[in-house]
């Protein structure tokens, strides 16, 4: 049977990411192709997200800075985009529907980073609403 | 490798011509099982051009409904764009992909809308 037919820029790229429970968990900026063990076609392995990502979709200088402040929020084996594995994606419609929740997401790394270490220290932080 | 690897790389023939750049890369869905999205996204091919606003809109497919002068526009706009399947692809390079193909043999990047 022939499969579903796609153009990844068009009907992956920049596409939002949602969690299982509905919940907001980032966008499409970059696919991770695997060519197989035994060699033929690449395969989208995982989609690849956050400013990591990013930087090199900007490209130039730009992106270079993009990536280099990413990849400073984060250390050793963090300095990579944030990588979700095709196995928890659920569905590809209008948004791209996953069966983990968020928290379990690689793309939710760098918000908490930034969350507890920038966010937590700002004077009057603790009166934010949850 | 990355899909941002091989948009925008030039495509090359054996000949040295160039087909453009790509614009998209075409995906289906019929390789092995991965988790529960069933079966996985293998490559199929790339689309080219020199132009590349009427594929990145999706015009370049037929059953897209649109305005018809805006379809007429960007049938005109991406009239050089090409399709080469996966297999004609022999290296993949920083700067440029080269095929095995002559760029005269391409077909028209046109398919069935299933997407």
């Amino acid at each position: 049977m022939a499969g579903r037919v796609l153009d990844a820029g068009l009907h992956l790229l920049d596409r939002q990411l949602v969690d299982r429970d509905g919940r907001l968990a980032g966008k499409v900026d970059d696919l991770e192709l695997t060519i197989p063990d035994g060699g033929g076609p690449p395969l989208v392995t995982a989609i690849l997200a956050g400013p990591g990502a990013l930087g090199r979709r900007i490209g130039g200088r730009l992106g270079a800075w993009v990536e280099a402040v990413a990849n400073r929020l984060r250390s050793g084996e963090d300095r990579r985009p944030s990588r979700i594995s095709f196995a928890v994606v659920k569905r590809i419609g209008s948004a791209i529907e996953l069966s983990a929740p968020k928290a379990e997401l690689e793309t939710d790394r760098l918000e908490a980073w930034t969350r507890d270490h920038i966010i937590a220290h700002l004077p009057g932080a603790g009166d934010a609403p949850d | 490798m990355r899909l941002t690897d091989l948009l925008g790389v030039e495509v090359i023939d054996q000949e040295g011509r160039s087909a453009g750049q790509v614009h998209d890369v075409r995906l289906v869905q019929d390789g092995p099982l991965v988790g529960g999205f069933g079966a996985s996204l293998r490559v199929a091919g790339l689309v080219v051009g020199g132009r590349g606003i009427g594929a990145r809109l999706g015009y370049q497919r037929r059953k897209v409904r649109g305005p018809w002068l805006v379809k007429l526009l960007f049938h005109w706009l991406s009239r050089d764009g090409r399709y080469v399947e996966w297999d004609r692809v022999q290296t993949v390079q920083p700067d440029r992909i080269l095929i095995s193909v002559p760029i005269g043999d391409l077909s028209r990047p046109e398919t069935p809308e299933s997407g």
